[in-house]
């Protein structure tokens, strides 16, 4: 497994006990705006970049789907492919929101993903900086959020 | 053929027998799970904990007994310092017990294989 890159140092540890431990293929954490903190198993700037776009939107919209549906928003998605099977789910370490999307293959289970994943939550709720929490960024800064995660997950693209 | 529930139920009286559970054997998931006997109040559950990790285990396990060429396993026991963990595998679930140290082995192990031929 590749190590994971990061943007907030505090997440390291926890994403590759995550991935290590639910033998994941690979993973991104980012915020909800799309913004990335941290990957492994991703050696691209492109695809990490559709992903967070994608799962941004996927988490707004079954957010909205299951308050139109239940009441209530869903947190957590999986999808069963033929090989490969994708986990998504939203963790909160303090006040901070984070969503997490995963791949794996028949080398893990959903079971053991949402074990996991759980450990991971409370690793960051114990790690995460007691700091004030960052200005927010003027909204609708979507895309140069984004640029600014990936410039510091993979460098610049010159 | 029982339904998972029946044989969940089968399976937690059988003496010594803490708590039985039918698990998806691909994803890992809890299909039917009897109470944890003798949990004390406001101890987590960890049922869903041990479902995942047994079926994960009896997946490693069969691997293992095929690269060895000895077949599917029938039986997987597992024994710790405070009881056992107890799997009997079907083509798409898992039987699990988790059992007591002073429970019969015997009859749990005859009872679960029974259980996996009504199942099955």
């Amino acid at each position: 497994m590749t190590e994971p890159t990061v943007v907030e140092p505090w997440v390291a540890a926890p994403l590759k006990r995550l991935a290590e431990d639910a033998r994941l293929i690979s993973g991104v954490l980012l915020h909800p705006s799309g913004r990335a903190v941290g990957q492994f198993g991703f050696s691209k700037a492109a695809d990490v970049m559709s992903i967070c776009a994608l799962t941004s939107a996927i988490n707004a919209s079954s957010r909205e789907l299951g308050r139109q549906l239940y009441g209530k928003p869903f947190y957590e998605m999986h999808h069963a492919g033929g090989d490969r099977q994708v986990f998504m789910a939203r963790c909160m370490a303090g006040e901070q929101e984070f969503l997490f999307v995963g791949v794996f293959d028949r080398e893990s289970s959903l079971g053991m993903v949402e074990i996991y994943f759980s450990e991971f939550q409370k690793a960051l709720e114990k790690l995460i900086p007691h700091t004030e929490p960052a200005a927010p960024l003027p909204a609708g800064d979507f895309e140069g959020e984004l640029n600014r995660s990936l410039d510091s997950l993979f460098g610049p693209i010159r | 053929m029982k339904a998972p529930g029946e044989v969940v139920s089968t399976l937690s009286h059988v003496p010594g027998v803490a708590a039985a559970m039918v698990v998806g054997s691909a994803d890992g998931q809890i299909v039917e799970a009897s109470p944890m006997k003798g949990a004390a109040a406001g101890v987590p559950d960890t049922r869903k904990h041990t479902a995942a990790l047994a079926a994960y285990l009896y997946s490693k396990v069969s691997r293992a007994s095929h690269a060895a060429r000895l077949g599917t396993p029938s039986f997987m026991r597992l024994e710790a310092e405070r009881g056992n963990i107890c799997v009997v595998g079907l083509s798409e679930v898992v039987l699990v017990t988790i059992v007591t140290p002073e429970a019969n082995l015997g009859r749990v192990r005859l009872d679960m294989m029974q259980a996996a031929r009504e199942k099955a």
